[in-house]
């Protein structure tokens, strides 16, 4: 067994599964219901792909600035569809699941119907992909030559140290400033934030829109990785695995880390299983399996136990 | 709401403002507001990307065999259209009621397309295969359909239930692993060489009667029609006129409310959901086993969303799905000749499907506006004037 290779792939599947996972307990712990991770993170890697698409002939496709454009756009887009979960959940007194659920499916459509409309008068063929390559990849000195542990640092993606910068400000702003803890409070008993004066529907807002902002960088990460082009197969379900770690981390933001690097862990562990049997590619397709039957088991055995916010899915009128 | 009664003695007049405000009337007017504006919405896209709305629209409809297409070859007519799309339309209508007896036990189920896959393929494989007769084996499929999603419905409903799992968390979970299981059981054993599908089923064992003349043209005869349209009186029964269908809708709405009243919440989920995959299942085989007849390995179908528009746009009314699932059913059949005559991508049908959802989604927000609006009237007649529309942008 190559425990490298399952670190290394491991880490490059769980760290965009947590930037979501904090999105998803800042909406959350804001009090709105977040189902639209998956359809947020879709939007984010497509308006990335865009950027790069429109912009790969005016600085050349080999040019590093690429890559920072795709994630500042990719973030932005996020940040602007996440808007419309807002707006529906917060002014529109929609109910929050099924408004997430509409985000989803009208993601999955939109960017799959708007890239095959680009491709075709770009390129004059209807297809529904835009290809992006796979993004640069760079090992920390010195650190990496640790024995085993050292594979944390190897091979990184150039998105890791956006992930890591965004994770730690958001656990700064969640749990050490006035704002978070007014967002937390909006989660718990709205009316007491607005008898504290603050502004439940704007907290709630922005705490959606940084949901997006931070999706958008997950689902840059998943195209420009190991896909290495935006498809509808960007839709494979992590946003929802992302709903399932923060779930598990009792929204609270290090312990669902933990939980996205075991799910990460035990999908590349599994991959490397079917190699180093030298079972065929078919088989493979059972071991796919391997993280959503975890969820499934490890939901069975902590769902009983967890606090989600107490005003979580009510809209404050 | 109370002060309205008093400040309004001439109660029975009739005003514009209670088309969407009276509970009699809005139940039609919403959803009727909601298809104007996403055709509105469609329109204005096939405007944008430069083709005629008016064009892409009859193409629709006649796609779905609701319009005489320009040409048809021998033998083919608008009928084999209609059949084909009745075809399609009638697991539509099954999933869809699926996910309205979900949500009236206030659950959401959107697991319906793994259910419909796990029943399809299940089916396919015991009897689609078998050298049974069809009045053995078409009622085995449909019973395997029904125990199949049934199942699967149940073990959500007592998931949420007993360890208090989300039912979309587990749901999606279930679709991917279905997805992945049985897409490694089709490719590795049971794939047509060719189109690398799973392979057709036996024409004894298919839920379509195919090859019919009727009135000179060639149709085929799904089974799943008579089924779907039975379904609907027994749910429209079973939720309105039965003491569990009473129970499912009272923890629906008020969950703490019904255990107080007495009512076993968990028995209440778990039977909910199970009749919910139940509907699923046979959604299951009859589209896999009916119309389609083969099953692409590792593809959810989209149905599984689609239903959810449905059920909404139905106001989660069994027959209210009977027309949402037509009106849905027209975008998804009829988008492939659409495309073909337009030239626009066919995906276009899941993005109306997705404004339509979209606007279901606000039609609580319609209804509140003009109630509010009603409301605010009543006290002060004068103030009508100049905001026919209610006071949408601020809030009180």
């Amino acid at each position: 067994m190559n425990v490298e290779a399952i670190i290394i792939d491991g880490m490059a599947f769980a760290l965009p599964i947590f930037i979501m996972a904090i999105g998803g307990i800042y909406s959350e712990k804001s009090g709105i219901t977040m189902l639209a991770l998956e359809g947020l993170q879709g939007f984010g890697a497509f308006t990335g792909a865009i950027a790069v698409l429109i912009l790969s002939p005016v600085i050349g496709e080999n040019s590093p600035k690429l890559i920072y454009i795709a994630i500042f756009a990719a973030m932005i887009g996020g940040m602007i569809y996440s808007m419309l979960h807002a707006v529906l959940s917060i002014h529109f007194l929609a109910n929050q699941v099924i408004s997430g659920v509409v985000v989803n499916i009208l993601a999955a459509a939109l960017t799959t119907f708007l890239t095959s409309l680009l491709n075709e008068s770009l390129t004059g063929e209807a297809s529904n992909k835009i290809q992006l390559g796979a993004a640069p990849r760079f090992t920390v000195p010195y650190l990496s030559s640790v024995p085993i542990l050292g594979a944390f640092f190897k091979d990184v993606y150039i998105f890791v140290p956006f992930i890591m910068f965004f994770a730690l400000i958001a656990w700064y702003v969640l749990y050490k400033t006035p704002y978070g803890l007014r967002l937390r409070a909006c989660g718990e008993n709205p009316y007491s934030v607005d008898a504290a004066g603050g502004n439940v529907n704007g907290i709630r807002f922005s705490a959606v829109m940084i949901c997006g902002f931070l999706s958008g960088l997950a689902g840059i990460f998943f195209a420009y990785s190991t896909s290495a082009n935006f498809s509808p197969s960007i839709y494979m379900g992590y946003g929802y695995l992302a709903i399932a770690a923060l779930i598990f981390g009792n929204w609270k933001i290090l312990p669902t880390l933990g939980v996205c690097v075991f799910f990460g862990l035990a999908k590349s562990g599994g991959y490397q299983l079917t190699l180093a049997l030298g079972l065929s590619s078919k088989v493979s397709d059972l071991f796919l399996t391997i993280p959503y039957i975890l969820t499934l088991l490890l939901l069975i055995f902590f769902s009983k136990h967890n606090h989600p916010p107490k005003a979580v899915g009510q809209p404050f009128d | 709401m109370t002060d309205q009664k008093n400040a309004n003695p001439n109660k029975n007049a009739f005003r514009p403002i209670d088309l969407l405000a009276d509970e009699r009337w809005n139940k039609i007017s919403i959803p009727f507001i909601t298809i104007l504006l996403t055709i509105l919405v469609a329109s204005l896209i096939m405007i944008l990307i430069g083709r005629s709305p008016v064009v892409a629209m009859r193409s629709f409809l006649q796609g779905s065999g609701l319009w005489p297409k320009a040409v048809y070859t021998p033998s083919k007519g608008m009928l084999t259209d209609l059949f084909s799309f009745l075809g399609i339309f009638s697991p539509m209508l099954l999933a869809s009621l699926g996910v309205v007896v979900a949500m009236k036990g206030g659950m959401f189920n959107i697991g319906i397309s793994g259910q419909m896959l796990a029943s399809g393929f299940l089916a396919t494989v015991f009897i689609g295969y078998s050298d049974l007769s069809s009045t053995i084996a078409r009622p085995l499929i449909l019973l395997i359909g029904i125990s199949v999603g049934g199942l699967l419905g149940a073990l959500i409903g007592y998931l949420k239930y007993r360890f208090n799992i989300h039912e979309v968390v587990s749901t999606i979970m279930f679709n991917y692993i279905i997805s992945y299981i049985t897409g490694f059981f089709i490719n590795g054993y049971y794939a047509d060489m060719i189109t690398r599908t799973s392979r057709a089923v036996r024409a004894a064992a298919r839920l379509q009667v195919s090859d019919l003349t009727f009135m000179g043209q060639k149709i085929s005869f799904p089974l799943g029609l008579p089924i779907a349209l039975i379904a609907v009186f027994l749910i429209q029964f079973f939720i309105n006129r039965t003491v569990s269908g009473f129970e499912i809708r009272m923890i629906g709405s008020n969950r703490i409310c019904a255990q107080y009243a007495g009512v076993k919440v968990g028995r209440g989920l778990v039977r909910a959901m199970a009749i919910s995959g139940m509907l699923a299942g046979l959604a299951g085989v009859t589209m896999y086993l009916g119309y389609y007849n083969t099953i692409v390995p590792k593809e959810l179908s989209s149905m599984g969303y689609d239903s959810i528009a449905v059920a909404l746009l139905g106001n989660l009314s069994p027959s209210g799905c009977i027309f949402a699932s037509f009106l849905i059913t027209i975008f998804q059949k009829g988008a492939v000749y659409m495309s073909s005559s337009t030239g626009v991508a066919k995906e276009i049908a899941s993005v109306i499907t997705g404004i339509l959802l979209l606007f279901s989604a606000t039609g609580i927000y319609i209804k509140h506006v003009a109630q509010r609006t009603r409301a605010k009237r009543s006290i002060l007649p004068s103030s009508n004037k100049n905001n026919p529309n209610g006071n949408g942008g601020t809030r009180i």
